[in-house]
Parts: structure tokens; sequence; C-alpha cells
């Protein structure tokens, strides 16, 4: 009994830990147009729409924060073998790997921006120091978030597996869950706030993001600023929820039918998300009108 | 249907830079050897210098391959490139000193069937397609074994599951503390597969340069030796980290002052703290 106690707490723990790591994983990539809202803002100044937005084209999220999660728990665990303590190892681990994205970020903006040489888009410097060094804050957030909650399964909860290995895995899903859940919100929400709302992105508008502010210019720091409103936390709620409850169903029903129990929970966890997913989606499209069939006012 | 988006126009020919990659990561790798000759770990940056060398040519191959439209993004040539890789690479280990050779075939036949498979059976009809993955396939496998070598001095199978603990100054023999049994060979899979395919990434659009890509693609592998060589510090002895780490750092300077330099070249203006430049018609 006392174990299981235990292993609610940890897992409590690492959901909290999770929900941190992707509200800020979120906003890093946001304000570094990282994932698919990157495309629009690559293609702008091809249309003529020259604009003061970070251009950070490193990979897909997923193997992004994959390599930086991997990357901060090697160096964590390498510096555990050397007999540093754990937490000492951590912070110095993610810290190394926080420096490895901020020099990726900046070759990728550099490369992405003089390859566009040909339509006039510049590269500014102050765009590159200052969005860099925010990137970077929020980055160490979420790949110290992730190496924790690693170490905790790892060394709490008697998880089998090395940690750099755990540290990929829930790298790769934390990027996926920041690129599922916060994508969107930036990239349709944000960067098209000039268009119809719903009207989606017709090639005529292609390329014409939000770059004009209030007063003066945006940068991608107004779009981190924006996002971290909604769209970060709900990607936090999303990875906090995948990390709580997997790590749930196997403390409390590892035990039953030889490890069969959690693999039936798993199971029906999804079949209960999947029945919640489909009634949202349908009480959507009956609430703000038909999916398909375009009206005359969204036409026009 | 195959259409290529760009073609490659001057620099150096793929042809060259690919001999050039095969050679410098063959003699690198086996110039490590000499950690056994010696009877050190002394040498074994080398391992670093052939992941710089495999990438490079791996970052061409990638150019190649993708001015085609594969498809798919330029992140996915990388993750194949060590898929295919690491198979070949594990597989090899067991050679003993004809690893790196053994590798260069065992990755080449894998990276010709994936090649196979996607042109013929998944008809992609892609003409670059079968040379480009064997090709990928060779490189992530140069690049894993040289992070083994750098990580562990060695590139035999037993160097890179074996592995000491020292509990209150006892040194114990660990399967746990190894190469492959801490699970560093996944740190080295990621900072690899993301090294191979970031310089034609952040490089590519119509403004696109052979050299500026290629010294980033050198950058690249030097700020990954730079990492790994911190971890070999928990594998191999203190001074022979340190020569990784000084090797890396220096490397990873140049390259990195030189890009920057190559970028303000290509740049169409290099703005500080300047509003949005007029263009005509805008």
């Amino acid at each position: 009994m006392e174990s299981i106690v235990f292993g609610i707490g940890i897992t409590a723990l690492t959901g909290a830990l999770a929900t941190v790591a992707g509200a800020a994983e979120d906003t890093e990539s946001n304000i570094g147009s990282q994932g698919d809202p990157n495309s629009q803002v690559q293609l702008a100044p091809q249309m003529g729409y020259l604009h003061r937005i970070f251009n950070k084209a490193i990979a897909g999220e997923p193997p992004a924060y994959g390599l930086w999660c991997a990357l901060g728990a090697g160096l964590a665990w390498a510096f555990m073998a050397m007999q540093l303590n754990a937490v000492l190892a951590i912070v110095l681990g993610c810290v190394l790997a926080v420096f490895v994205q901020g020099v990726y970020s900046t070759t990728a903006y550099l490369g992405r921006t003089a390859s566009l040489k040909k339509f006039g888009q510049p590269v500014f410097v102050d765009i590159l120091k200052s969005m860099t060094t925010v990137t970077m804050a929020h980055a160490f957030i979420a790949i110290f978030c992730t190496v924790t909650l690693c170490y905790l399964m790892n060394a709490a909860l008697g998880h089998p597996f090395p940690l750099p290995l755990l540290g990929l895995l829930w790298g790769i899903a934390l990027g996926a869950a920041g690129s599922a859940v916060g994508n969107p919100y930036y990239g349709k929400e944000r960067q098209y706030q000039n268009q119809k709302f719903g009207a989606g992105v017709p090639i005529a508008q292609s390329g014409n993001i939000v770059r004009y502010a209030e007063a003066g210019e945006r940068n991608s720091l107004d779009n981190g600023f924006f996002t971290a409103k909604l769209g970060g936390p709900a990607s936090g709620v999303c990875f906090g929820l995948i990390v709580f409850l997997e790590l749930w169903r196997t403390i409390l029903f590892e035990k039953i039918g030889a490890g069969w129990g959690a693999i039936i929970v798993g199971i029906l966890i999804i079949l209960i998300f999947t029945i919640i997913d489909r009634s949202i989606e349908v009480w959507a499209r009956k609430t703000y009108g038909p999916y398909a069939v375009p009206t005359k006012e969204a036409s026009s | 249907m195959t259409v290529k988006i760009e073609v490659i126009a001057g620099g150096i020919p793929h042809t060259k830079i690919m001999v050039g990659g095969i050679i410098a990561s063959l003699v690198c790798l086996y110039l490590s050897y000499l950690n056994v000759v010696t009877g050190t770990e002394m040498f074994s940056f080398f391992g670093g210098l052939a992941v710089v060398a495999a990438l490079i040519w791996g970052s061409n191959t990638i150019k190649v391959l993708c001015s085609y439209g594969i498809g798919t993004g330029v992140p996915s040539a990388g993750m194949i490139a060590f898929g295919s890789g690491v198979i070949a690479m594990l597989l090899a280990t067991k050679f003993g000193i004809a690893a790196p050779i053994v590798t260069l075939v065992l990755a080449a036949v894998v990276g010709l069937i994936l090649g196979y498979l996607s042109n013929e059976v998944l008809n992609m009809k892609i003409p670059a397609m079968v040379q480009s993955l064997t090709e990928l396939a060779v490189v992530g496998a140069f690049t894993l074994m040289g992070f083994a070598v750098l990580m562990t001095g060695g590139f035999t199978f037993a160097a890179l599951t074996a592995g000491s603990v020292t509990i209150m100054g006892l040194s114990l023999p660990s399967y746990q503390v190894s190469f492959i049994g801490g699970s560093l060979i996944a740190t080295a899979f990621m900072l690899g597969a993301l090294a191979v395919q970031h310089p034609f990434n952040a490089c590519l659009g119509p403004g696109w340069t052979q050299d500026r890509m290629l010294m980033l693609a050198a950058e690249c592998g030097f700020l990954s030796m730079f990492v790994a060589a911190i971890m070999s510090f928990a594998l191999i002895t203190t001074g022979s980290a340190l020569i990784s780490l000084v090797v890396a750092l220096v490397g990873w300077g140049y390259t990195y002052m030189q890009y920057i330099g190559l970028s303000k070249r290509d740049a169409a203006s290099w703005l500080d703290a300047k509003p949005i430049p007029d263009v005509e018609g805008h």
C-alpha cells in the first residue's frame, strides 16, 4: 500500500512537471515559428511580405525536442556516472543542451534568411539576439522538466530504461504534444488574424501573415505573448495528461493479471478519449455551422 | 512523376564530396585504432573528426535527394539515415579491427535494399533515391561509429558494452555504465540525425549556396562532437576526453565564425534594430 501511495505521489509530481514542460515548449516553438506555421513565415518574403518574425527551422518539433531532451538526459546521465549529485547533474546537462539549442536556432535563422536574398528579406541582428535568448530560456524550462520527470521515472518508479532513452522517448512525446495542440492556435489564430474567422488560407492570401502591431512592427515575442495565454497551457495540459495517465494506469493496475491490467486500462482510456473527442467534434459542428458546405457569407 | 525543384549549380561535384567523405571517415576511424596500438585513449578524438567528415558528405547527399520533391520534410532523410545505419553499425562492431570496412559494406547493403523498396515497391521512382539512401545509410553508420569511438575509445562491441563504476574508490565492471548499456547511443543517434539534416534544412531556398551549407555541416559536426566529448568524461580517461573537448571547441569556434561570415556575404542586408525595408509594389 505504501509503495502505491508513493507511486501516486511521484505520478502527480511528474504530471505537474509535464504540464509546465508542455506550456514552455509550445511558447518556445511559437516564438521561433517552428513546426508547421513555419511554412507561412518562410513563404511570406517570397510573396513580398517582408517581416521581422524569427524563423528558426531546425526540424519538426518532435525530432528537435527528441534531441534536446535526449541530450539533456545523456549529459545528466554522464555527470551522474561521474558521481555528481543528481540535481546538479540534471541542471548542468540541461544548460548544455540549451546551449546546443541556441546555436542551432541562430544557424537556422541565418541560413533561412540568407537564402531569401532574392526577395530582399534582411537579417535582423536584433531579432537574432533578443529572440534566441528568449527561446533558450523557455527551452531550458521544457528540457529541465522533461529530464527531471524521466529521472523520477527511472530512480523513483524503477523504470527499466536508462535515462537517455527515456529522454528521447518523452522528448519526442513532448514535441508531438506541443506541435499537435499548440501550433493550430499560433498558425491559424495568430498569423491569420487579419483574415475572416474560419476562412482558411486562400492561395491569394498565402504568406500574408500578421506583421504589424497596434503601434510599430510585430516580432516573435508578441507571438509568444499571445500564444502563452491559451495555446501554451493547452499543450501543457495535453502533455501533463499523457504523462499522468500513463504512469497512473501503470502504478495502480500493473499488479493485476501479470501486467495485462495496465494494458486493458490503457485501451479503456483511449476509448474514453475517442468518445469525448468525437462528441466535442459533433457538438462543434452543430454549434458553429456546417463543416464542408460553404455558406454565402463565408465565400464572399 | 518526378519534378526536380532545384538544380545543383556550381560548387564541388557530389562525387568528389562522396569519395572524400568515405576516405576521410575511414582514415579517421582507423587512426583511432592507435588507442589499441599505444594502449591509451588519447586518439579518441579521431572519432569526432570522422563524424564531421561523414556529416559534410551526408548533408550534400541530402541536398541531392531533397532537390526532388520527395513528399516529406528534410528531417525525415536524417532519420532514415540513422535508422538504417544503426543496424549495420551494431552488427559490424562484432568484426574487430575490420569493423569500419564491414560497416561500409553492411550499411551500403541495407541502404540499397531500402532504396530498392522505396523506388520499386512503393513506386516512388525518384532517380537519386537508391544511391542517396545507400549513401545516407553509410553516413549514419559512420557517424554512429564515430560517436562510439569518441565516447568509448574503441569501435569493437566489447568496448561499447563494457564500463566501470567506481564505488567508494573501488572500480567495478558494469554493463550499465557503457555506450550501449547506458543508452548513450540514443543520444548519439539524435545528435547525428539532426546534424545531418540541419545544414540543408536551414540553408534551403532560392539563395542556397554550397559552401555555406557545407560550412554549417562542419559546424553541426563540431558542436555535436563538443557535447559528445563532455559525455565521454564518464567513459574514458579525463586527459583523453579533454583533448577531444579542445579539438571540438576550436573546430566549432572556427566553423561558426566562418558560417556567420558566409551568411553575411549571402544575406540581402544585415540590419540591427531597423524597420522592415520598403519593397517595390508593397
